[in-house]
């Protein structure tokens, strides 16, 4: 435990020295902070993964917070690993992306600071077992990702965005508080190794907590109804911030639903349900979504979404597992949700760097103006496409590998006993396959869009490759992804052993010791796959050579005049799928007709709102306004009336104190 | 081995004659004599010779999409069960495994097609990634059904029908085919989804984003679409013949059927018109109903009638 309060010492260390030193040293004195308190703190957190030893340790803070269980026990552990190893990148990839911020009065230190805070505070988050403590560092997470997000504040849409954030977190806070209060009014104690013996699994008691921190976490993580704030806030952010956030962050929230889910035992069938629905809603919305934006970010924010629901998937999948005393659905549903924990932090990451290093050199975000980007951008192109197919779940990347156990878990959960249950899974299966092919769509949108083609709008004579400093952390990524697509066993094995903590240690190994010699045989045909490839190449170059080949421009049916805006685009690419389900779409239209007899100005622009913000939280804004402004005859700032006021709380509550307290 | 090899040469090399089964078929419905039913496979060589014109706007996505693309066919067809009845990969899941790895061959294809940076090949692009999110569900709900009625995970499952669900194996067999049968015709790009032999632009789906492909890279795409083609036809096939039976037996029967089904394509393509294109979706969502069909019986010979 000393290791890890070492760490933190070092990331907190590492904040307080980017204050002071020169703004040219702020990021690399972050890096390196963050660089040795990862590898401290992936000591004891690979050292419980691989022992199943928790540690921990009793701490005292102040007689407000009194003692602190600083605890690192098999979920967290796996947890810690993500977040360092990830926060780290991200930082090492901050040096290249800061660079053009550098000298132009931008507030760097507040950023590196609150950079290391928001590291540290994840950190916190997965590893303090006391209520009070956790929600103090649960905000201080909030609070610094939130200056993360308003770096560039004199944006109007930025600080917007921040603020939106900002609200949806503390709405997340109520109900996680909630559900702590009513933990800790029913077991009289704060720390959290006393609820689980006093929640009667089942109960109505148990539902009702498990739903207050299922809100409150599912705000934090962005399930569908409670994603507004993600593709309103990771566009606004600066890239590394961005990959951070959706990479790491929001699994907090995951985190919590899962630790949560160790509070009440067993969960009942009506929540578990509850959680399959709502997860196969945020899956299939989040890529719905994704497919309708043009804004490179927002499609990867509202990627995240889905992805979170992949993740909720499993999760509901190993919960439906328990509350039918299923014990192989359950592992295989919490192996792929935590497995998919690490997955999608790892190509979302990739995905947004590669994004931001698009940005920094085209600067825009609209995936409509680039075009052609490979021919300047090659290690960044190659990067996109290579997590687009990880995040696509297309073998051999690590993106298969946790839908895969999801699938296993959902397919071997359907001779079960109970006919509503073989139907939901039925179902859920057929929504996972859609989610994945409408992925597809997306990313080979995105990414033929972007890095391919001609160039669309940004020309691309001032477009360079970005720093080797960023395109290290994604080299890293991308060589990851493959990495446990190839080797899925060895990964497997990890995230089976949080998963041990649902499911009574033992009592899954049988089918997980059959997965994981299946997988050992799948990574040795994903090796064949590749001789099969390279053989097939080498017979293609063998057969070529000797044939002439001629340069010659794109066909065009006969018309060799084509210039670059007569290409396929983004908004045509996604047009026939949008247009078959044009009823969960609401189009905004904004048209400026040709007028006159010499038109001057003429333009057409379409784009497609979110109908969950449309239809849902504007008009509950709007009530909320209106019910408000009926108090603005009491809030009328007259200091004289605030004291009678005070004067009339006073005397009720000493005439309640009277009547009741006798 | 010997068998697997087998398998191995008749995946590779019966799609040529699959086509040209296919063409001889419309040929006479046409009143025309046709031609060899070997011509495809002299056309595959024929481009195998080819030099080739490569557009300027791409890069190395278009250069290796073809490859890649046959790669992943090929590894796919080893899910499968194939002419002596057994798949040569024979893993739980395999239905899963099958369709990602082909999803594999389609994300090249379809960002290929864009890296041309045409006006046409990614209108092919966008339909062929349109199409595939409604076809993938009704595959793994019929698959998923079957395999929970069969309590096999493996592709298997799908020669097991009769033994687990008896009289109504039939029906669900039927359905399977049925399912199966239209999948073909999608992934396969055949009549009335797409005409392989249109000469719109316009109104093609596969032989749009392909318009750039000359030469060899030309004749690659073709076999692994026969490939591909074939690989569902075998799983067709499937459903038809009983997991008892000997190897020799089953290829017997196998590429008996594989004939019969191309024939029975040649006379829908000789008989129909592609449809419109907005009435693609209708008949792919009838695939979608045949596989919730599969499904409400699987459910009520599992759970109903006592």
């Amino acid at each position: 435990m000393g290791i890890y309060f070492l760490s933190l010492g070092l990331l907190l260390l590492g904040a307080l020295l980017s204050i002071v030193v020169s703004e040219k040293w702020k990021i690399k004195v972050c890096t390196i902070s963050s660089l040795l308190s990862t590898g401290l703190l992936l000591l004891p957190a690979l050292a419980v993964l691989f022992t199943g030893m928790e540690i921990g340790q009793l701490v005292y803070m102040s007689p407000v917070v009194g003692y602190v269980d600083f605890r690192i026990d098999l979920l967290s552990a796996f947890f810690l690993v993500v977040i360092s190893v990830m926060s780290f990148l991200g930082v090492l990839y901050a040096n290249g992306y800061m660079k053009p911020y550098l000298g132009k009065g931008m507030n760097i230190s507040s950023h590196c600071f609150f950079l290391m805070m928001l590291i540290a505070s994840m950190i916190m988050v997965v590893t303090v077992q006391s209520a009070i403590f956790f929600l103090i560092v649960w905000e201080i997470m909030s609070l610094s990702s939130f200056f993360l997000v308003i770096f560039e504040g004199e944006k109007k849409e930025v600080l917007n965005a921040g603020i939106k954030y900002l609200v949806y977190m503390h709405l997340s806070m109520i109900f996680i508080m909630a559900a702590f209060v009513m933990l800790d009014a029913h077991s009289g104690s704060l720390r959290f190794a006393s609820f689980a013996p006093h929640v009667q699994p089942g109960s109505l008691y148990a539902n009702i907590v498990f739903m207050l921190a299922f809100t409150g976490f599912g705000i934090k993580a962005g399930f569908v109804p409670f994603h507004n704030w993600l593709p309103d806030a990771h566009p606004a952010a600066p890239s590394h911030v961005s990959g951070i956030m959706s990479g790491v962050m929001i699994k907090t929230g995951i985190y919590g639903i899962l630790r949560f889910l160790l509070f009440i035992g067993t969960p009942s069938k009506l929540i578990s349900y509850i959680v399959l629905a709502v997860a196969v809603v945020s899956a299939l919305y989040g890529v719905l979504y994704a497919i309708t934006q043009h804004d490179i970010k927002r499609l990867l924010a509202y990627h995240s979404i889905e992805n979170i629901g992949i993740i909720g998937i499993g999760i509901g999948i190993g919960m439906l597992g328990l509350a039918y005393n299923n014990h192989i659905v359950a592992v295989f549903g919490f192996v792929g949700a935590i497995l998919h924990v690490l997955n999608h932090s790892i190509f979302k990451e990739l995905l947004f760097f590669a994004a931001g290093s698009a940005y920094l050199k085209t600067h825009t975000r609209n995936i409509e103006l680039m075009g052609g980007l490979i021919k300047k951008m090659p290690y960044t192109a190659l990067l996109f496409i290579i997590g687009s197919v990880a995040i696509c779940g297309i073998p051999p990347f690590n993106g298969f590998v946790s839908e895969f156990l999801i699938y296993a878990g959902m397919i071997q959960g359907v001779p079960s006993s109970s006919m509503s249950l073989f139907i939901v899974l039925i179902l859920s299966i057929a929504a996972l396959a859609m989610v994945g092919t409408m992925a597809m769509l997306c990313f080979t949108k995105a990414s033929g869009i972007m890095f391919l083609g001609n160039p669309r709008g940004v020309e691309l004579e001032n477009v360079t490759e970005a720093p080797r400093v960023m395109i290290a952390p994604m080299t890293i990524l991308a060589f990851l992804a493959f990495f446990i697509g190839m080797f899925p066993q060895y990964f497997i094995m990890i995230a089976m052993v949080p998963a041990t903590m649902y499911t009574d240690g033992l009592r899954g190994v049988g089918p997980l010791a059959s997965v994981y010699n299946m997988t050992g045989e799948l990574s040795y045909y994903f090796f064949m796959f590749f001789i099969l490839l390279a053989v097939l190449l080498g017979v293609r170059k063998l057969i070529g050579i000797g044939k002439n080949e001629t340069k010659h421009v794109t066909w065009g049916c006969g018309y060799d005049r084509a210039n670059n805006h007569m290409q396929y685009t983004a908004s045509s690419y996604a047009d026939l799928f949008i247009s078959t389900l044009r009823p969960l779409f609401k189009r905004v239209s904004h048209i400026k007709k040709p007028k006159d007899l010499f038109p001057e100005e003429a333009y057409y622009e379409q784009e497609i709102e979110d109908i969950e913000e449309a239809y849902i939280v504007k008009p509950l804004i709007s009530w909320d306004e209106k019910f408000l402004t009926k108090f603005e005859r009491i809030q009328n700032g007259n200091i004289q009336q605030y004291i009678l006021f005070g004067l009339i709380f006073l005397i009720l509550a000493i005439i309640g104190m009277v009547y009741f307290g006798g | 081995m010997a068998i697997n090899l087998f398998n191995i040469l008749i995946l590779l090399f019966a799609p040529f004659l699959m086509i040209g089964v296919i063409k001889k078929t419309k040929a006479f419905w046409a009143g025309r004599k046709g031609v060899s039913i070997w011509q495809p496979l002299w056309d595959f060589v024929r481009l195998m010779k080819k030099g080739a014109v490569i557009s300027e706007t791409t890069s190395w996505v278009f250069r290796y999409t073809p490859v890649i693309g046959l790669g992943a066919v090929i590894f796919a067809a080893m899910f499968v069960p194939l002419a002596t009845g057994r798949a040569i990969i024979n893993l739980p899941f395999a239905f899963v495994i099958f369709s990602y790895v082909l999803g594999l061959g389609k994300f090249f294809s379809l960002i290929s097609a864009l890296d041309t940076g045409s006006s046409f090949e990614g209108m092919g692009a966008s339909r062929e990634a349109c199409f595939s999110t409604i076809v993938e569900p009704a595959f793994f709900i019929a698959l998923a059904s079957i395999a929970a009625l069969t309590q096999n995970y493996s592709f298997e499952s799908i020669k097991l029908i009769l033994q687990n669900a008896g009289g109504y194996g039939y029906i669900i067999i039927a359905l399977a085919a049925v399912t199966l049968f239209i999948m073909l015709l999608i992934e396969g790009c055949r009549v009335p989804v797409d005409d392989p032999t249109t000469h719109l632009e316009l109104t093609m789906i596969h032989e749009v984003m392909i318009l750039d492909n000359s030469g060899i890279d030309l004749g690659l795409i073709t076999w692994s679409a026969g490939i591909k083609m074939f690989i569902f036809e075998a799983l067709v096939a499937n459903l038809l013949i009983p997991l008892s039976w000997v190897w020799w037996q089953s290829a017997l029967a196998f590429l008996a059927i594989i004939f019969i089904l191309a024939v029975i394509i040649g006379i829908v393509e000789s008989s129909m018109a592609r449809f419109r294109m907005t009435h693609v979706f209708e008949f792919i969502f009838l695939m979608s109903i045949t596989a919730l069909l599969i499904l409400a019986l699987v459910t009520y010979r599992i759970y109903g009638g006592g």
